[in-house]
């Protein structure tokens, strides 16, 4: 089963290259599938629909806002990032495996004014490096609710540490005001991109969790205030 | 009566309505003036004739094929072909109907029995092996359409479509072939044993290598594609779907629920395990859908309509689609009921109620179907396959499921389990009233609600049909004396004027037979 995801993921990582455009360089299309984990209330719908259309859930005028879509055109790439929610139910956490088979990243979204959804988003964390399988996901720390920061419960400087730790990529969010939500985007992909040529090549194993975009460099994500 | 009628009738001329062919029996318009039995003749001609156009391509690749191998190999070359051979008669017969366990277990004790000399066992295919291709064909009319439009698919995309439609034929055969070239052993059963397609493909083959070849197969195509299309991806993942369609449905009877695995045992535990939990309602998992409201109720009814007619389909690509309808009348009932967009957290707990309330046939065959033999992009990623995998997590979750799942103590969900006592009674108050509750007319129930709606509408049927029937009878009895009536009076009539024969004598007339009258009447001619 190992070796038949490992596969399927090749085959998306791999791209392909489409007609030339006006400018006549090749753009290659990448699709991106990320999955949104975390308790209740943390934000992570807020976040899907942020990421697919930028604006807060509540103009939203879809059916359903559990599996969304964004296209990026970049100069040498188009993005197509497929957002996965799922519910943040206690009750459901048993089964969320089954989500984050073959995604590219996988983002654990906390709120920031509530401090046992960062310990619950480590208990995400465990769970995720049981199932993990090298060199397939980029798994991102998030800390919502960043408006709110009167109110915080949870530091910057915790977060950081969790994510240093545990070799994460890190960043503070609000989907409320869409700060560094479009940032946020824009390192997910290029952090899946990134891992393309390495993932043609061979089945690498040098890609591990601490692989992600590092904390501060260039392509990563900015951090709080 | 009904050729007196006939006669009074309408004038319609009698050769309108006979069969065209001639044959003297009658015919019919939506058989284009033919009878049944001409009509059947003619439309198998010109299927038989497709068949044979598809069939006579096909061979052409084949010979095609071997001509390469051929090259490739001399020695090899015999033995291929024979095997190829073998295997066309035994590839369509594929699609024969699964025997039933009891057949199956009784042919496992006979191949004990059986004899197991390698040389009888070879001629006994060879004469076993081929029922003309048109007559074992003809069983299955959906595969004969199914590769009728591939074909017709592939024919526009020119030296691609060929190359494809050669690699699938190529893969089919090898993937029948691969039961013909095993031990003696195995060959033998397949003497004592009429399905014996089915049987050797499962002994050959586990469920997980099976699905590898077909994997192996999507991908290698797939890769072949991308640079016939210069890396158009769209049109590869439409020929690709294409690939799946046709040859899914030709393997779809010998490699679903396949017995090497206990797929038919999980399938039977599921089922009783969401029989077991006919009690669960709606607040227990927290669903926010109101089924008092028409419309919501409506889509719940076609969301339970569409993931049970999934098993129904063949081609894993529209199993996911039946499942995707079934989420986008989910999101519907939830969109209703709340007035805003449904997220996840409403959506999945949603799911697992439809599941529990539809109960689908086969749930995880088709589960382990689709996961086994469909397109893998189609899976992980794209929406069909966010929807797919939110399914594998109701079941997982129905298989979990505890007291704690549903806010209940652990002896309410042993007691309710148990059949001891059921949700709807213990917790009766006026949103739930017993049935029992003599003229109990405000029934909120939605599924009695609906029931007594079809009893009222059953009813309705049942005396306007009662009503046809005595005007029926009436108008039988009207029949009967309108036409004794009619007699009685024809009777009358002739009672009153008699029939009276008047002799010809009465008239005299000059002008004729004055010869035959006697002579002293003979009128004389006086000239004026
Ligand atoms: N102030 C603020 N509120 C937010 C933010 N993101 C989400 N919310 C609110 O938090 C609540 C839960 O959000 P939701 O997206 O449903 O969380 P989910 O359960 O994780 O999907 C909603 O009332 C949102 O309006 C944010 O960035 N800032
Ligand atoms: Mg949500």
């Amino acid at each position: 089963r190992g070796l038949f995801i490992i596969r399927v993921f090749l085959l998306f990582l791999m791209g392909e290259t489409l007609p030339r455009v006006p400018g006549g360089v090749p753009v290659r299309t990448l699709r991106v599938k990320m999955v949104l984990l975390g308790s209740s209330g943390v934000g992570k719908s807020s976040l899907a629909v942020r990421f697919s259309k930028d604006q807060f859930r509540d103009s939203s005028p879809t059916v359903g806002c559990a599996y969304l879509t964004r296209v990026l055109y970049l100069e040498d790439i188009t993005l197509r990032f497929e957002i996965w929610d799922t519910a943040g139910q206690e009750k459901y956490h048993s089964v969320t495996p089954l989500y984050y088979r073959g995604a590219h990243a996988a983002l654990v979204v906390y709120d920031i004014c509530k401090k046992e959804t960062f310990v619950r988003a480590q208990v995400w964390l465990r769970e995720l490096e049981k199932q993990y399988i090298p060199g397939s996901t980029v798994v991102w720390l998030i800390g919502n609710k960043e408006d709110l920061s009167q109110n915080r419960e949870v530091s910057l400087q915790e977060g950081q540490n969790l994510a240093q730790e545990k070799g994460l990529s890190f960043t503070e969010t609000s989907a409320l005001s869409g700060d560094r939500v479009n940032e946020l985007l824009l390192a997910v992909g290029k952090s899946s991109s990134h891992d393309a040529p390495v993932q043609t090549g061979r089945l690498s194993d040098n890609l591990s969790l601490s692989n992600g975009v590092p904390q501060g460099s260039d392509s990563g994500p900015t951090f709080g205030p | 009566m009904s050729q007196r009628t006939e006669r009074r009738g309408i004038h319609v001329d009698q050769s309108d309505l006979l069969c065209k062919k001639g044959c003297g029996y009658y015919g019919n318009a939506a058989w284009q003036g033919l009878c049944s039995k001409c009509w059947r003749e003619e439309y198998q001609r010109v299927r038989q004739k497709q068949i044979q156009d598809d069939w006579a391509l096909a061979e052409k690749l084949q010979r095609e094929e071997e001509a390469a191998a051929y090259a490739s190999s001399h020695s090899a070359h015999s033995q291929s072909t024979a095997a190829q051979h073998a295997s066309v008669g035994h590839f369509s017969k594929f699609e024969e109907k699964k025997t039933n366990e009891k057949t199956r277990k009784v042919t496992t004790v006979k191949k004990f029995f059986s004899p197991s000399s390698r040389t009888t066992s070879k001629k006994e295919i060879q004469e076993v092996k081929a029922p003309s291709p048109s007559i074992s064909r003809h069983a299955s009319f959906d595969t004969d359409q199914v590769s009728k439009e591939f074909v017709d698919f592939l024919k526009n995309l020119h030296k691609p479509g060929r190359e494809t439609y050669k690699q699938c034929r190529a893969f089919l055969l090898n993937m029948s072939s691969k039961k013909v070239c095993c031990p003696p052993e195995t060959i033998t059963v397949s003497i004592s044993y009429q399905n014996k397609e089915t049987f050797l493909f499962r002994q050959d083959l586990g469920a997980d290598e099976l699905s590898e070849c077909v994997q192996d197969f999507y991908q290698n195509l797939a890769d072949r594609l991308i640079s016939h299309f210069k890396g158009s991806s769209e049109s590869v993942e439409q020929v690709m779907d294409q690939v799946e369609k046709y040859i899914m449905t030709r393997l779809y009877k010998s490699v679903f629920c396949p017995e090497t695995t206990d797929d038919e045992k999980k399938d039977l535990a599921t089922q009783d395990r969401i029989r077991a939990l006919h009690w669960v309602t709606i607040q227990m998992l927290c669903v926010s859908m109101e089924e008092d409201i028409p419309e919501v109720s409506e889509n719940v009814v076609k969301a339970i309509t569409d993931i049970i007619e999934m098993d129904s389909k063949r081609v894993p690509r529209d199993k996911l689609a039946c499942i995707t309808r079934c989420s986008k009348h989910i999101f519907s009932a939830i969109r209703i009921t709340k007035n805003e967009p449904a997220s996840a957290d409403d959506f999945l707990p949603a799911l697992i109620y439809i599941v529990l309330k539809a109960n689908p046939p086969r749930l995880q065959s088709n589960i382990q179907y689709i996961t086994r033999f469909c397109n893998p992009s189609r899976l992980m990623t794209g929406e069909d396959g966010y929807y797919f995998t939110n399914l594998c997590c109701a079941v997982a979750f129905i298989e979990k499921l505890n007291a704690q799942s549903l806010n209940l103590s652990p002896e309410e969900f042993e007691r309710f389990m148990s059949g001891q006592t059921s949700p709807q009674f213990s917790s009766s108050d006026s949103d739930w009233p017993c049935s029992e509750s003599g003229l109990g007319t405000t029934v909120t129930n939605p599924v009695l609600v609906q029931l007594n709606h079809n009893l009222e509408l059953l009813t309705g049927l049942c005396t306007r049909q009662e009503a046809v029937m005595e005007a029926a009878q009436s108008l039988q009895a009207d029949l009967l004396t309108w036409s004794d009536s009619v007699q009685q009076e024809v009777h009358n009539i002739l009672e009153k004027y008699p029939l009276e024969i008047i002799s010809k004598v009465s008239a005299i007339d000059a002008n004729t037979d004055n010869d035959n009258l006697p002579s002293p009447i003979k009128p004389q001619v006086f000239a004026d």
